[in-house]
């Protein structure tokens, strides 16, 4: 067997075990997050009780967020206290022992918001384990793609464009695996299936780049003209990659992102995990394709010679 | 040098613009299509009730007819240029191929923007009477339609050399277009919204898309104009 099968073949065993071992880190190791609080009306089995909390609010505006808690509200020097039934930019109105009372947003000091916590358990965010990663590799080897088309237009090598093919391959495969979980961790944790979001707007455009980037394939006979098409196409559709990574950072989204600093350390060690058997993973299925298409290669090849 | 490519483009968009102006089949064709377009709108929007205000959607309806008559002149430019041989003839000529390419994306920006001041005023006659507008801001869009346009000319003048070449020319323009368009058609439907909604808050917005927009179009310039000379030589 040649020697980067072997390889491709240990990456597999590998990367496959460290997923397999991510998995399990998931799910007995690292901590399961809480939403923080939610409101006592969205109580289900599984919301846990923690305790009284008490909240500074320096702005009229947020106190819409504290509908139905009792406040002690400042307003032009005197002291309120009751129950809030409504709030809006406006001002917000109070239920007190003494009757309704309605304080204007422009008279409004301070305020001190008393209930209690219930923390729900996000199940849902152990995707982030798999979807990550997947979605990591997907990104890099859209760059390997746009890499590989690069130096196919520079040298016009055939071998260029097939690794540039597979990488799209690949690229193809892992995009459909983030989408898959994405959806699937939207519908849990955003109540949706799909948002028009900027993050996941600009990763399906992505997707439909990766797709056209076969159509264009598919439509060219000539061969060495395919190559060249793809590769520009690559090339220009490689764009998006960065715009749809880096947006989540640029303008507001509502897509997590990962801050420094914040994941617990038996968190941090499965993701790392998961990352590594990913990378491997994806590094074993692009050599093994690779692989399959240089065979075919050289069947075609022979088949020719036979033919003669 | 520089004269002789000066020289070189302004034959080549003499060129496009004088047979344009004898067969008149673009202007023609894309101008009717997105009058046509304007019925299906009709139709799209006949359902949608008293209370809707059509300036909310004008800006995505415009940039919607603009997109698909821009894809069929695309389309159009180029299967002339491999109809009757003219690229060929070009290449063969010592010309550079940069020129050409800025060459084309001019010739297809002019119709494009021909087609566009020409669509604007129909689409206000037939959706935007008696709403009230602000002529002062929409005075901006001219700058948003100019910058988008060159966006589109840029990237569909690549994309369209590459297309006429395949099986399926307008279906593969269309999967490689759209997509590759997404950042420059939501920041100039920011840009037009705002300009068309008019308020002063609106005027930063206008900024951000014009923003997005001019950024998409040197980024994209740049790559189309570097790829160009491998394609229309393949």
């Amino acid at each position: 067997m040649k020697s980067s099968v072997i390889r491709a073949l240990i990456a597999l065993v590998v990367g496959g075990a460290l997923t397999l071992a991510a998995f399990l880190g998931a799910f007995f190791w690292a901590g399961v997050p809480d939403f923080g609080f939610v409101r006592t009306a969205q109580q289900t089995d599984s919301v846990r009780y923690q305790g009284p909390f008490v909240q500074d609010v320096d702005e009229a505006r947020y106190l819409r967020n504290f509908v139905g808690y009792e406040a002690d509200i400042t307003a032009d020097g005197t002291l309120t206290e009751g129950r809030i039934t409504e709030a809006s930019e406006d001002g917000v109105t109070l239920e007190t022992d003494a009757g309704d009372v309605t304080i204007a947003a422009a008279d409004f000091d301070s305020a001190q918001v008393h209930g209690s916590t219930y923390g729900r358990p996000d199940w849902g965010q152990k995707i982030f384990y798999f979807h990550v990663p997947v979605a990591e590799i997907s990104f890099i080897v859209f760059g390997f793609a746009a890499f590989y088309s690069i130096r196919f237009i520079m040298t016009r090598r055939r071998e260029y464009d097939t690794k540039a093919r597979v990488s799209m391959e690949v690229t193809l495969l892992f995009v459909m695996f983030t989408m898959a979980t994405g959806i699937l961790w939207t519908r849990a944790a955003w109540g949706v299936w799909w948002m028009w979001e900027p993050r996941l707007t600009t990763y399906f455009i992505m997707t439909l780049l990766v797709i056209g980037y076969f159509v264009l394939r598919n439509a060219v006979e000539d061969e060495e003209r395919r190559a060249l098409y793809a590769a520009a196409f690559g090339i220009l559709a490689f764009i998006d990659a960065p715009i749809s990574f880096f947006i989540t950072r640029l303008i507001p989204s509502n897509h997590p992102v990962i801050e420094r600093g914040g994941l617990e350390p038996p968190m941090l060690a499965t993701f790392i995990i998961a990352q590594i058997g990913m990378i491997l993973l994806g590094y074993a299925i692009y050599q093994l394709r690779m692989g399959e298409v240089l065979l075919r290669d050289r069947i075609e090849h022979a088949k020719t010679l036979l033919e003669r | 040098m520089a004269s002789a490519s000066m020289r070189q483009f302004k034959a080549m968009l003499r060129k496009d613009v004088v047979m344009e102006l004898r067969t008149k089949e673009m202007l023609m064709s894309m101008g009717l299509y997105s009058l046509l377009t304007m019925v299906v709108y009709f139709v799209a929007l006949s359902q949608a009730g008293a209370g809707f205000d059509p300036r909310d959607i004008a800006a995505g309806l415009l940039w919607l007819a603009f997109i698909f008559t821009s894809m069929l002149g695309l389309n159009r430019s180029l299967v002339h240029e491999k109809d009757q041989g003219c690229l060929e003839a070009l290449l063969l000529s010592p010309v550079d191929r940069p020129v050409i390419y800025f060459a084309k994306v001019t010739g297809n920006l002019l119709f494009l923007l021909i087609v566009e001041a020409l669509t604007i005023p129909v689409f206000a006659f037939l959706f935007l009477q008696g709403e009230t507008i602000d002529l002062r801001t929409m005075a901006l869009i001219p700058l948003v339609l100019v910058a988008g346009s060159i966006g589109i000319a840029g990237v569909g003048t690549l994309l369209a050399t590459m297309s006429v070449n395949t099986s399926g020319k307008d279906f593969v323009l269309a999967m490689l277009f759209i997509p590759l368009i997404y950042p420059l058609l939501l920041g100039a439907v920011m840009a037009t919204g705002a300009a068309i909604v008019g308020t002063p808050e609106a005027l930063g917005v206008f900024w951000t898309g014009m923003a997005w927009v001019i950024g998409y179009d040197v980024i994209m310039l740049l790559a189309s104009y570097g790829l160009y000379e491998f394609i229309v030589g393949a």
